[in-house]
């Protein structure tokens, strides 16, 4: 991911070594500090947010509203009851729930029909081929809101609506294209004669999937799991409109209506956002280093 | 025993082709049925709803009453024709839409060129610069709610403290599609730089050091070696944020709900708002092919570049 450190070769290492490798190389200390200087004007508008966020659940109400500028409460100020309102309400604990178990089935699903097709689009060929590895990623591009009309009325009339099942299933194919294609492009890095040899020991396809495809292209199933998961966890649109009680409502629906509800409780509602941020974050923490070269590979197109 | 001694050759022959056909068409089997599943899932979740949609919008229709079905043929894109609110929201996708890909386009580059200076404390910023990317789009639009909040939120106590204004700021008509454009830009950004980042650091180090034997200098450099090295990435990002943000819906939904008086109205709260909140499935369907036809141009762009690969 990060590129081939040119400390290598002069055999300075740590970063007082990589930064004298910099200057010593670009004769420049104005150039580093004008690339520092850009990137902090850069982050201030992308982690002041953030940072702000997650400072404001651990203040107080009286902080949080007060209409004097507090960046850091004291510590006797900083408190809990902001997690421990949001934990303990029962409400939430329901949705957080729902989150889970749509987004991991959708996961698993997603993951076996990639699988097998990624496999069948990169090691086999029949007429067609190609042409539906085309429809796959088109798919992807259309509007949300157009399918979702006859999606609804097709779940109605199935009585899927306020079910699992039919939301696991927009969230499925709503992942799909995408996971076909990124694990396609790391089945086809892996050397075919792999699994040639592998046949000709007398293993069958799936055996050879199982056995041979699926331990190499693990980082791209992880990537693929993410992105997945993601998609699955951050969606509203169809949460919105299929889930018609607390039986099924994921988080982000949630938390929607319960902005709408309480503008007053801001304490809440950041937390609770806060604490819906944090599995996609903790996911993508694990798998980063490997989005990199999907993005590199052209795999990871599209969000 | 007695067996012609040249026709075993070419009985072997054709026994050998029959096997080698078996196993041909058999193989070819097993690869479309590993596919089948796949396949069948996107056809009957997206591509019959899309045909179906499409049929709709030649209907009237209403959720209130879902047998009641009337064939209108065009009268839904008649009414369209004569609808301000559509061009309203058609004007202002287009305006979204291009402000942000140009915005996030222009902000990754630069984003990418900086953080793949080989300075200390980048790495760690190139994985933290991705989070926004994560988050979700609720999220987001709480966060910066909570941060344009009137009164107490930070960017009115800063605009207080140096004498500016204190208000809602996307309650304010002027400011409600700049903003939602501006947290599309907020959210997609780092993705576009990442890539971009990691085409960049796929170009061979040798075409800089000759460039620089040669005498280029740093926007030379820029200009003759990563530009174009960079502009096939550059394409498929710029296709890909196209029509996501021609897509725009939960962010501004959540945000805005299409106000302050129609501002933020964009084709996919339209279609959202005519199905789900005024039950014209017809309408909202035709609106939503209007949406399709558009996108298709984009579509086809994007399969023609990806196909190249």
């Amino acid at each position: 991911m990060a590129a081939p450190s040119k400390t290598v070769q002069d055999g300075r290492t740590g970063i007082v070594g990589r930064f004298d490798a910099f200057i010593g190389e670009d004769n420049s200390i104005k150039h580093a500090l004008g690339v520092y200087g850009a990137l902090t004007l850069y982050f201030i508008w992308f982690l002041v947010p953030i940072l702000w966020l997650a400072l404001s659940t651990i203040k107080p109400g009286s902080i949080i509203q007060a209409d004097e500028l507090i960046i850091i409460p004291s510590i006797e100020q900083i408190t809990f009851a902001n997690y421990e309102m949001v934990l303990t309400n029962p409400q939430f604990q329901t949705m957080f729930f729902n989150s889970i178990v749509i987004s991991v089935s959708t996961t698993i699903l997603t993951l076996i029909a990639g699988v097998l097709g990624a496999y069948s689009l990169s090691r086999f060929s029949y007429p067609g081929r190609k042409s539906l590895l085309i429809a796959f990623m088109a798919t992807k591009m259309l509007p949300p809101a157009l399918i979702l009309i006859p999606f609804f009325i097709m779940m109605y009339t199935l009585n899927l609506v306020n079910s699992y099942t039919g939301i696991i299933l927009a969230h499925c194919v709503r992942a799909l294209p995408l996971a076909l294609w990124l694990l396609k492009g790391f089945f086809d890095d892996i050397p075919e004669a792999l699994d040639e040899a592998a046949r000709i020991d007398g293993c069958s396809h799936l055996k050879v999937l199982y056995h041979v495809i699926v331990p190499l292209a693990k980082p791209g199933i992880a990537v693929a799991a993410f992105y997945t998961f993601v998609t699955s966890w951050n969606d509203f649109l169809f949460v919105s409109i299929l889930s018609q009680g607390d039986s099924t409502r994921t988080l982000p629906f949630g938390l929607y209506l319960f902005q709408s509800a309480n503008t007053v409780n801001w304490g809440a509602t950041l937390t609770a956002a806060t604490l819906t941020a944090i599995p996609s974050i903790v996911f993508f923490a694990l798998v980063q280093k490997y989005i990199v070269k999907g993005l590199a590979s052209g795999g990871m197109h599209g969000s | 025993m007695a067996t012609p001694h040249k026709e075993q050759p070419r009985l072997q022959q054709l026994r050998q082709f029959v096997i080698e056909a078996k196993w041909f068409t058999q193989e070819t089997w097993i690869g479309i049925g590993l596919v089948v599943p796949a396949t069948l899932m996107m056809t009957v979740i997206i591509v019959y709803p899309t045909v179906r949609a499409i049929w709709i919008s030649f209907h009237s229709r209403s959720f209130l009453q879902l047998d009641q079905v009337q064939w209108v043929g065009l009268a839904n894109y008649q009414q369209l024709l004569e609808d301000p609110v559509f061009s309203q929201a058609l004007l202002q996708t287009v305006f979204l839409t291009v402000g942000a890909v140009v915005t996030m386009y222009l902000l990754g580059l630069g984003l990418a060129l900086l953080l793949k200076e080989n300075l200390p404390g980048l790495g760690p910023l190139r994985s933290i610069s991705m989070v926004s990317w994560v988050i979700p789009p609720v999220v987001i639009v709480i966060i910066w709610s909570w941060m344009l909040e009137a009164d107490y939120g930070l960017v009115n106590l800063i605009s207080q403290m140096f004498g500016g204004p204190n208000r809602s700021w996307f309650g304010t008509q002027a400011w409600a599609l700049p903003l939602v454009t501006m947290l599309r830009v907020w959210k997609d950004t780092p993705f576009v730089a990442i890539a971009l980042m990691a085409s960049m650091q796929s170009i061979p180090e040798e075409y800089y050091e000759a460039a620089e034997i040669d005498g280029a200098g740093r926007l030379q450099k820029f200009r003759h070696i990563t530009l174009p090295n960079i502009a096939y990435i550059s394409m498929i990002m710029i296709v890909i944020e196209t029509i996501a943000a021609f897509n725009s819906f939960q962010m501004i939904y959540i945000a805005t709900g299409g106000g302050p008086v129609n501002r933020t109205e964009v084709l996919g709260t339209y279609v959202y708002q005519q199905a789900f909140q005024e039950y014209a499935l017809g309408y909202a369907s035709a609106v939503g092919t209007v949406m399709l036809v558009l996108l298709t141009i984009f579509t086809v762009v994007y399969i023609k570049l990806e196909d190249t690969e």
